[in-house]
């Protein structure tokens, strides 16, 4: 097979424009081909941190949108098995222009004093510790959103609230650092609800719970989730890394989505690669006809010919994950929208199952058209005249 | 006298186009020795490609025997033929056909591709093969900078590269001028002369069949017996 390689490319090389417009779509479709999967394995495929594995989440039975008594928390906290439990208020609402994407950040309502218990991963120097827990009008902020926005501790920020008709005057008191969900701003729950009218006061989006031990988790969720169950507001709980799931879910079936995306994108591979070999074996039929009268077989002619599609898509295949990999080097780095895009990792394995997918594709599409070529009778194909 | 190394025994090929069905060879009974050059020729239609090919084993006869080189060329399979033609048979054609995109080294050392032989050994053969027809200086040029002569004689040398033991030629000079059908057919003179290649050349050029040892002629799908031409030839 290596050595037809030259016969191969050169033949590649033939049509210089179409072999290039082939790769190119090629290319352009396998990275967006190997984003989607590069996404599908940070949902679904990354573990969950240490710190994560100790964590539940207990939020409304019926969906995000509903909301839990303040005075669930108490009655979570004696549940055998639970360390402590924070309160986890999603504040929506505006920071300066809100058309700027660069504005939009994660805004969250905690119990102050238990963020070090809870989220041990938030590195802070204790001064800047103390004086975020001990001040009401504190907040701390991830350090990949100080240095995109430039705060610096003792900066102010003003939200505007969406969700919550208020308007929060806040003050940084601490940048903390972590791995992941380093571009969050965290304020105490109290100046929320102490801001809020009498009525709406006293309700929690979700609460956060910290186990002795990760394999309670199955029991304590039940045990939460039954102590609710005739209550007027049901509860769910699940594993901080099933709410991210459920949280995307909230979103659509993403799996589904990202899945019959692929599907389209490979199908459409397969359609551009088969119609460019089905044009160049259509041009070369008689040269079949002089390989054969040379003493290639048909199984040499269909390698010949199957080689030259599979060089195509592998080279598109090859800038497409060179692509891949540069989109979601630039998406770790932007600011992080819907989801945290820090964990959007490329690993080798998966570049590597891309291309060979993109290889595949190539050998597929020019069966069809190989095959009727390699095994046309040799004074037919020399009959063929160009 | 020396081996056969072609023999046919009333060998017959008929094409069928639907309803009809045309006789290209009847009962042909050929007999052509080691050494020997021999020129097939006929009026248009005769069958003397038929022949060619038959004997090349590109085609398979409707009915009668073959046997090339020892070979009966009804008991191999297609890929047996394949090699076959590979190791002993070179062929020229009328319209050279080499691979445009290859250059006159490469087209040459094409078909050595398919031995055993190490790269190095393969450009050393077609080196010397392009020197034997005298395109020492034209091994990086393309068929499209290449004369209709010039490429023919490249086909020429892919044909001797494998140092077959049976050349064959369809009309070999049928697209050449004058001159450069004269280099071509002395060529294979002297391939049949001083390599003792075996040359069967089907033309429609009383020049060119002069180059041949001996000639045999061909009229609507049969093989004259020697020494016989058709009327008003
Ligand atoms: N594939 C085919 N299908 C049908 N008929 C064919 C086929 N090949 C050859 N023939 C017919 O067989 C006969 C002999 O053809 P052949 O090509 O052997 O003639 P030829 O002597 O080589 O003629 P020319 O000098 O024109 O090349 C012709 O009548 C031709 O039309
Ligand atoms: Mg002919």
């Amino acid at each position: 097979m290596f050595r037809h390689f030259s016969l191969i490319w050169k033949s590649t090389l033939r049509n210089k424009r179409r072999t290039a417009l082939t790769v190119l779509s090629i290319a352009l479709s396998m990275s967006v081909l190997g984003l989607l999967m590069a996404i599908f394995n940070m949902f679904y495929n990354e573990g969950s941190s240490s710190a994560q594995a100790n964590r539940l989440i207990v939020r409304n039975r019926v969906s995000l949108a509903n909301v839990l008594p303040r005075s669930y928390q108490a009655r979570i906290a004696r549940v055998p098995g639970v360390k402590a439990v924070a309160i986890m208020q999603w504040f929506g609402g505006v920071y300066k222009d809100s058309r700027d994407t660069r504005n939009f950040f994660a805004r969250f309502a905690v119990d102050a004093d238990k963020v070090p218990l809870i989220y041990p991963e938030y590195q802070m120097p204790p001064d800047q510790l103390k004086a975020f827990v001990s001040e009401r009008t504190a907040c701390a902020v991830g350090n990949k959103l100080a240095s995109r926005l430039g705060f610096q501790v003792g900066d102010r920020v003003t939200l505007v609230g969406d969700i919550f008709p208020v308007t929060l005057e806040l003050t940084i008191r601490a940048i903390y650092t972590a791995e992941r969900d380093n571009e969050n701003l965290l304020f105490h729950y109290d100046y929320l609800n102490e801001s809020l009218e009498p009525a709406r006061r006293d309700f929690v989006g979700t609460f956060t719970i910290l186990m002795d031990s990760p394999e309670d988790a199955p029991r304590i969720a039940q045990a939460v989730d039954a102590m609710f169950r005739n209550s007027p507001y049901q509860t769910k709980t699940e594993t901080e890394r099933q709410f991210e799931l459920s949280f995307l879910a909230f979103l659509g079936n993403v799996k589904a989505f990202l899945g019959s995306i692929s599907a389209a994108i490979m199908f459409t591979i397969l359609l551009v690669s088969g119609n460019t070999m089905a044009m160049s074996v259509r041009e070369r039929i008689r040269e079949v006809g002089i390989l054969k009268t040379l003493g290639f077989t048909n199984g040499k002619v269909l390698a010949v010919l199957m080689g030259e599609s599979l060089v195509i898509s592998l080279l598109g295949g090859l800038i497409g994950m060179t692509l891949t990999a540069m989109i979601c080097a630039g998406l770790r780095e932007a600011p992080s929208l819907f989801t945290d895009m820090s964990r959007l990792a490329t690993p080798w394995w998966l570049l590597g199952a891309c291309l060979a997918v993109a290889g595949c594709i190539g050998l597929i599409s020019s069966l069809i058209p190989a095959w009727s070529a390699a095994r046309r009778p040799i004074l037919e194909s020399l009959r063929v005249t160009d | 006298m020396s081996e056969v190394v072609i023999e046919t025994r009333n060998l017959t090929k008929r094409f069928s186009r639907g309803e009809q069905t045309v006789t290209a060879l009847r009962d042909a009974n050929l007999e052509v020795r080691r050494g020997d050059f021999l020129a097939l020729m006929g009026p248009s239609g005769s069958g003397k490609s038929t022949l060619l090919h038959l004997i090349a084993a590109m085609d398979r006869p409707t009915s009668g025997e073959i046997r090339v080189l020892g070979q009966d060329l009804a008991r191999m399979s297609d890929g047996e033929i394949a090699r076959w033609r590979n190791a002993h048979i070179g062929f020229v054609f009328q319209s050279f056909n080499l691979i445009p995109v290859l250059t006159a080294l490469e087209n040459v050392e094409l078909p050595l591709k398919l031995t055993r032989l190490s790269k190095a050994k393969r450009l050393e053969h077609a080196r010397r093969a392009l020197e034997l027809v005298g395109l020492a200086d034209r091994l990086r040029h393309t068929p499209r900078q290449l004369s209709g002569g010039q490429e023919q004689r490249v086909a020429i040398a892919r044909a001797i590269v494998t140092d077959p033991d049976l050349i064959l030629a369809d009309e070999p000079t049928g697209n050449l001028d004058a001159n450069s059908a004269r280099d071509a057919l002395t060529l294979l003179s002297r391939l049949n002369q001083e390599f003792g290649k075996t040359i069967v050349m089907v033309t429609h050029d009383p020049h060119a069949a002069r180059a041949a040892r001996y000639v045999r002629y061909l009229e609507k799908g049969e093989l004259l017996p020697d020494g016989q031409k058709p009327e008003d030839w």
